[in-house]
């Protein structure tokens, strides 16, 4: 079962490794689907492990439907809120800014729903991850209009929908 | 006093639009091909007219880069070969490389991302080196954007972490040394193969020339990999990612060093 999973594994990353070589080259002759396919052969056998741990988790549908829902939504209406936000902010003759670093707490427990959390908040304008705390699965964060510095209020105003999808898509 | 400034600062600005307005001609570059280019354009690619003398490349960098002045090229590989081997020597008692416990590094995020990051730069870096005959890039960009993972990995995880996996400056002077063995076998292959033969050719000769008419193969199962370009971006790739991975990890045990004697 083991050696299935590490198979399968390697597999996946020989299809992300084959997808990005093909896209980088930007033609599909002979030539580079040959290089392509021995190329990441290599790199999917080297770095499958350091990855994917389970293998069924990029299998699961729904885990991906939920995926696309959350690349549109945040692009659309949570990207577009931030900046609308900080735009006022500093179009306002007074610069109205409250800025703090608030400490605040995730539910979540692998790495790449704590990533794709923290790169969520980071990425739309006015809010920056600036330190994360493993052992107290603490963000510190930085928030140009700080509204509170409860921890939990912090959390709803902040990334409370980012940590449902994230939790839903990798945990 | 301000004035001054203001009226010496507007001096300089006319002075540079004066400049720009009138040398426009002589600053800018021209658009026309000079003759140099317009022979290595015309010589890189002709199977059809310039047989003798062709590289059978559409990639004309390239072409002149390990055909035109091959020999040049090489004694540039020799040349950062040299600067490592000084390194190392310079660095030699730092390098019993203690894999102890690995530094912390960054953050959970960094070093996530990092992990997805890890292969599509090996990818990227191979496509460059592989493409070189065909497309702008070759071996010694796709080694060096290769190379830009030990980096990251480096100032990510820690050079512990990087020896600790395998990577070792032992195992990359190996990988660079074959690197090096295999670009100088492609530029003398065709001379031994003619040796063999009992014919007359060039070292460092790719296609044919008016008095060797052994030439390297142009096309590999109905792909071009015109001669000994492919093989020598392939060597190159290996040598200078190992090449500058050797570096790296060099000056961060150096550095790692130098702190703990502190």
């Amino acid at each position: 079962m083991s050696s299935l999973k590490s198979i399968l594994r390697v597999f996946l990353i020989f299809l992300l490794a084959f997808a990005i070589y093909t896209i980088y080259t930007g033609s599909l002759t002979g030539y580079d689907i040959v290089t392509g396919v021995l190329v990441s052969i290599v790199v999917s056998v080297v770095f499958s492990g350091m990855i994917i741990k389970n293998p069924l988790k990029p299998l699961n549908a729904i885990r991906w439907f939920y995926l696309i829902t959350y690349a549109i939504l945040y692009f659309t209406y949570y990207e577009t809120k931030a900046h609308v936000d900080v735009i006022k902010r500093i179009l306002h003759p007074k610069t109205p800014v409250n800025p703090a670093i608030i400490e605040t707490y995730y539910n979540a427990n692998s790495d790449y729903a704590i990533t794709t959390i923290a790169n969520s908040i980071t990425n739309t304008p006015g809010t920056v991850v600036v330190e994360i705390d493993e052992t107290r699965k603490a963000f510190y964060i930085h928030w140009i209009d700080a509204k509170t510095l409860d921890p939990l209020e912090a959390k709803r105003e902040i990334f409370e929908s980012f940590e449902k999808f994230a939790r839903r898509i990798f945990d | 006093m301000k004035t001054v400034e203001v009226v010496v600062l507007i001096i300089l600005i006319l002075a540079l639009a004066l400049l720009i307005t009138v040398g426009f001609e002589h600053i800018m570059p021209s658009t026309a091909v000079r003759p140099p280019a317009e022979f290595y354009l015309y010589a890189t690619y002709n199977p059809y007219k310039l047989r003798e003398y062709t590289v059978m490349s559409p990639e004309a960098v390239t072409a002149i880069v390990w055909d035109f002045r091959g020999l040049d090229t090489l004694f540039e590989t020799s040349v950062f070969y040299l600067a490592l081997i000084a390194g190392l020597a310079l660095t030699r008692r730092l390098l019993s490389e203690r894999a102890e416990k690995p530094g912390h590094g960054l953050s959970l995020i960094v070093k996530t991302v990092t992990r997805i990051t890890a292969p599509m730069i090996i990818v990227v870096g191979a496509s460059i080196a592989l493409h070189g005959h065909l497309t702008p890039g070759g071996g010694f960009q796709g080694g060096s954007v290769i190379a830009v993972l030990p980096m990251v990995i480096i100032v990510v995880f820690s050079v512990s972490f990087l020896i600790m996996r395998g990577f070792t400056t032992s195992k990359m002077i190996i990988m660079r040394s074959l690197g090096l063995f295999g670009i100088g076998l492609t530029a003398i292959a065709l001379f031994l193969v003619s040796l063999i033969q009992g014919t007359h050719a060039y070292v460092f000769q790719n296609m044919i020339k008016p008095d060797a008419q052994t030439s390297m193969p142009i096309y590999i199962a109905g792909a071009l990999i015109s001669g000994t370009l492919w093989f020598f971006n392939l060597f190159e790739m290996f040598a200078v990612a190992a090449g500058f991975s050797i570096a790296f990890i060099v000056l961060m045990l150096a550095r790692t060093l130098q702190v703990e004697e502190r």
